[in-house]
């Protein structure tokens, strides 16, 4: 036996061995940023990382994709559990970062020198009040923003005689008995006024749950403070709106998306959807296809301005880095005003920054790019997300909530918001 | 009459063989069609195409993954066959002490249901810093129960005086395992072989726990995520253009040895 | 030299007692210690008694994916059985062609199961696919195939049947050839039809076949994930969320791995259990 036991040591001894040799390269001497794996956002990249190391030579900053392939989110994650955390990420999730905050693995950017004029200077109070971490610090720098708004056919509102595309939930009724129909009479609908994806995944509900719930509730927090806020009369009045929709069948409940574009296929008249959409549509529409973007639509009796959902992603340093503050000087040049405009001239990314469409600097790219005007003047009525570190299961309890009533109509607004509350306030319980 | 029931039988069996064959048929032709045509295809599409299969290329690297794969399943293959058939060996022809406690504790891990292991094996391989790399995927593979078994139950029916006489000869063990019992096991590694060159070939679960890095994923792993994930932009084609590269090879490798395959899986009684 | 020879077995297992500690005995302590743990494995983890037990217990979504996997198993056991039996009846016959429709059959067997998911998410669909094109075409209408939660599942059963049944077939022919010929000769004589000599001879010969037949596909059943994953993502409202799907999605997803590897733990004994009863039966019958 004694035998058996040193020949396994030996093979254990082998193991470690060639496990310990394949993770040991990277020189440490530039810092290392992870940027988005979008060929743009590379370009981007290169260009802001080329001019900083010709007038930094001491403070050398390489630029690397994300690994391609899954989610950015589990990328990080993956590198996090590995300790193989680069310097500076830019792309992350804002509604990652409480959990990565708390897990002690960012740096706090407010103890870093100049960082809070500068955001002063680039964000709006609100702004900062939303990027706070629950522990009163500040771990994230806001970048760019990507707002949800409704994208509509436009020639199908000429066809439907309508002088604008409809703002308010009764108007969106209307329009979408009108448009929906059945082409070849076998009692089948053929297209649908809207769609949205009826899958459960948590993160469909940005494209139709969320926005629609800040466009109502004039931006109000899903949660605040570990505790649930959603539920409200503007929730409900959100789920009882799209329960109709589906009810009528404007929305199909069937996947649409395993087949061709709905939407550039002329089955669908609208969509909820960001300025990415832009190229998609260029890049495959047919001839004759006009479309243009407006707000998200709200309740009936609605006052005040139409808030949507931005997407926002954002820069964050991993504690991993050893000069956070070489980092950080790094970055701003990153977000300055004119990498502002280089990012929206390359990739037709918002910056996220306060006045971005009364600022003169930035006139000529809007005239040239009239959609995306359409989202810069919506960006100063947009909202990220709460700060909670378990955001994504929030998301993900609501979603099943919604499946079951939106889309299933087997449980009344009331009784879904209600039951998506409980669950999101047993889940803080834990 | 019975000529007309024997054209009956055979339409019958000829519906029921289609049903098996032809929604592959489906999928080829409407990687090749144009992409609004698909929602109408049944047979052949007006007009071929290939935009669906350089969109796809454009998209995803199918190639370097169809290298990943191959390197993956290739290393498992040879790991399985040669550690399978030393334990084989060992265990049915050597005399030792603890052999049948060995021989149980085998049989024991094959009722163990892989649930049970899952996510302290991903632990583990966040531990060795394999996540990412190729060892995540070969190194738990490389020993199976089911192929160990099979290799002692086929060496039991080989005689010891041919192993005998080998030793004579002055051949050491390896020697004999390499050079004496392989030539006379051809079909044990061909089953052996085979199924466990198919089931890695077609894993899909691990990769997707233990590999992110899109340069290091194998074709299943790729195609699925590919199928869930938003980079296909809705086109269906491409979907289906890169299903029909993952059937590819192994269609292909069916087609010769379609009879090896049938008869190893038959005689594993696994599926994939 | 007589040490060298004692030593050698053990070299030669020694692969799979290193194999065996990583990947099996070390994996199934860890998993018990991990059952009572919290760990989203960035944080340390953290003693939490019981706690991912009792959740356990009351996890509607995880009673639910057991209560799926059942329901395919109920559906896709039966099936598989009938139709491979069916075919392998058939083929079984003096008939032309023989190996090419057995190759048929047999074809989707070897292709991936990723191939087979995206094939016929196609063949699903609501408006263009191709089975309810055929529906509609003879009149029936449409049916939600992936998005009836009452259907999805079976959707998914018929589906795996059609995936697996060419394996089935060719294990029932080799048991269908163990039958000798005298039994049906003698049948013959009595003026035994078809039907009488099925479930006479065939039937009870082969019902070792049968068994073996059922322990795989609950073995395979159990290990359900990539058909739902790609197809449903285990919707709608939960119907197709199979156990290993729900595992994977709290290890991997929301990095539950306490969590996750309880519900692990507590889904082999189930797999574990419902094996050793269908055994129990087996050996009752013989």
């Amino acid at each position: 036996m004694k035998y058996l036991f040193n020949i396994i040591i030996v093979v254990l001894l082998s193991y470690v061995l060639i496990s310990c040799s394949s993770n040991n390269k990277d020189s440490r001497n530039a810092l290392l940023y992870w940027c988005s794996n979008n060929t743009d956002e590379i370009k981007f990249a290169k260009i802001n990382t080329d001019e900083w190391n010709k007038n930094n030579p001491n403070d050398q900053v390489k630029y690397q994709p994300v690994p391609e392939g899954r989610s950015s989110e589990e990328i990080i994650l993956a590198a996090v559990v590995g300790k193989t955390t680069p310097d500076i990420y830019s792309n992350m999730w804002q509604g990652d970062v409480e959990a990565y905050a708390q897990a002690g693995v960012l740096v706090a950017l407010d103890t870093l020198k100049g960082f809070l004029d500068f955001l002063y200077e680039r964000c709006d109070s609100v702004v900062i009040e939303e990027i706070k971490s629950l522990d009163g610090h500040i771990y994230q720098i806001p970048w760019k923003i990507n707002p949800i708004m409704l994208i509509y056919n436009i020639n199908f509102i000429n066809d439907l005689e309508l002088t604008s595309p409809p703002k308010i939930y009764s108007e969106f009724f209307d329009a979408s008995k009108k448009f929906q129909k059945d082409f070849d009479g076998d009692g089948y609908i053929d297209r649908w006024f809207g769609y949205s994806e009826v899958e459960v995944t948590w993160w469909q509900r940005f494209f139709d749950f969320y926005p629609l719930y800040l466009a109502a509730s004039g931006g109000a927090p899903l949660v605040k403070n570990n505790q649930v806020a959603f539920n409200n009369e503007y929730a409900i009045e959100v789920f009882s709106f799209l329960q109709e929709m589906y009810k009528k069948n404007y929305f199909s409940k069937e996947k649409l998306s395993a087949r061709q574009d709905v939407f550039l296929a002329g089955v669908t008249a609208t969509r909820f959807t960001g300025p990415w959409e832009i190229a998609h549509a260029e890049k495959f529409k047919p001839k004759g296809f006009e479309y243009e973007y407006t707000f998200m639509p709200v309740p009936d009796g609605h006052q005040g301005p139409v808030y949507t959902y931005g997407d926002p992603k954002n820069i964050v340093i991993f504690k991993t880095c050893k000069y956070p503050q070489s980092a950080w000087n790094y970055i701003k040049t990153m977000i300055d005003r004119e990498s502002d405009l280089k990012l929206l001239e390359i990739t037709n990314q918002l910056p996220r920054r306060k006045n971005l469409s009364s600022d003169t600097f930035f006139n000529d790219y809007f005239t040239n790019n009239p959609k995306m005007k359409i989202f810069a003047d919506q960006s100063v009525y947009v909202k990220g997300t709460d700060a909670s570190p378990v955001l994504k299961e929030i998301f993900d309890l609501i979603s099943q909530q919604y499946e079951a009533c939106v889309v299933y109509g087997e449980k009344t607004p009331e009784e879904a918001i209600n039951d998506a509350a409980d669950a999101v306030n047993l889940l803080f319980l834990e | 009459m019975k000529k007309f029931k024997s054209i009956l039988f055979y339409t019958a069996l000829t519906i029921s063989a289609l049903t098996f064959v032809y929604p592959f048929y489906w999928m080829v032709m409407a990687s090749i069609a144009p992409e609004n045509e698909i929602g109408n295809l049944t047979l052949i599409p007006t007009s071929l195409t290939l935009s669906s299969y350089s969109q796809m290329l454009d998209k995803i690297p199918i190639g370097g993954a169809f290298i990943n794969s191959l390197i993956v399943a290739s290393s498992i293959t040879f790991g399985v066959l040669v550690f399978g058939s030393m334990i084989g060996y060992a265990l049915s022809k050597l005399m030792f002490k603890g052999r049948n406690l060995i021989f149980y504790v085998i049989i024991f891990t094959m009722t163990l249901p892989f649930q049970i292991t899952l996510i302290p094996q991903y632990i583990i391989m966040v531990k060795f810093g394999w996540i990412d790399t190729y060892w995540a995927l070969i190194v738990p593979y490389l020993i199976n129960a089911l192929s160990i078994i099979m290799f002692r139950q086929y060496f039991k029916s080989i005689p010891d005086s041919l192993i005998d006489a080998a030793r004579l000869d002055g051949c050491n063990e390896l020697q004999i395992i390499f050079r004496i019992l392989w030539p006379n096991s051809m079909p044990a590694i061909i089953t052996i072989g085979i199924i466990t060159f198919m089931a890695s070939w077609n894993e899909v679960l691990w990769p997707l726990i233990v590999i992110r890095e899109e340069s290091l994923m194998t074709m299943p792993q790729l195609v699925t995520l590919f199928a869930v994930g938003g980079r296909a932009e809705s086109q269906l084609g491409v979907k289906l253009a890169s299903a029909v590269m993952l059937a590819l090879p192994i269609v292909l490798a069916y087609l010769f040895f379609q009879k090896y395959f049938i008869q190893s899986m038959a005689s594993a009684g696994i599926k994939e | 030299m007589i040490n060298k020879k004692k030593i050698l077995p053990y070299l030669l297992v020694s692969p799979y007692l290193v194999h065996f500690m990583l990947f099996v005995a070390f994996p199934v302590g860890f998993s018990i210690v991990l059952t009572f743990h919290k760990w989203n494995i960035i944080s340390p983890m953290e003693f939490t008694g019981l706690n991912n037990y009792i959740r356990l217990f009351n996890d509607k979504t995880f009673i639910r994916s057991i209560s799926n996997t059942l329901i395919f198993l109920v559906i896709h056991i039966p099936l598989q059985i009938i139709v491979a039996l069916f075919l392998a009846e058939i083929l079984n016959q003096k008939i032309k062609l023989r190996g090419a429709f057995r190759g048929a059959f047999f074809l989707p067997v070897i292709v991936s199961g990723v191939v087979v998911t995206i094939l016929w998410q196609q063949l699903y669909g609501y408006d263009t696919g191709l089975l309810n094109r055929l529906l509609t075409g003879i009149g029936i209408g449409k049916i939600g195939w992936l998005t009836d939660p009452n259907i999805a599942m079976a959707s998914i059963a018929v589906m795996a049947t059609w995936k697996n049944v060419g394996l089935y077939i060719v294990l029932f022919l080799v048991g269908l050839q163990t039958v000798p010929t005298q039994y049906y000769e003698a049948a013959d004589l009595e003026g035994a039809n078809h039907l009488q000599k099925f479930f006479r001879i065939t039937l009870p010969m082969i019902n070792p076949t049968i068994f073996m037949v059922v322990i795989l596909s609950t073995i395979g059943g159990f290990s359900l994930f990539i058909e739902p994953y790609i197809m449903t993502g285990g919707g709608p409202l939960n119907s197709t969320m199979s156990a290993v799907l729900y595992i994977y999605k709290q290890g991997f997803f929301y990095y539950h791995m306490g969590y996750a590897a309880t519900l692990g733990l507590f889904f082999a004994f189930i797999i574990l259990a419902v094996v050793m009863i269908q055994k129990k039966f087996i050996e009752k019958d013989h």
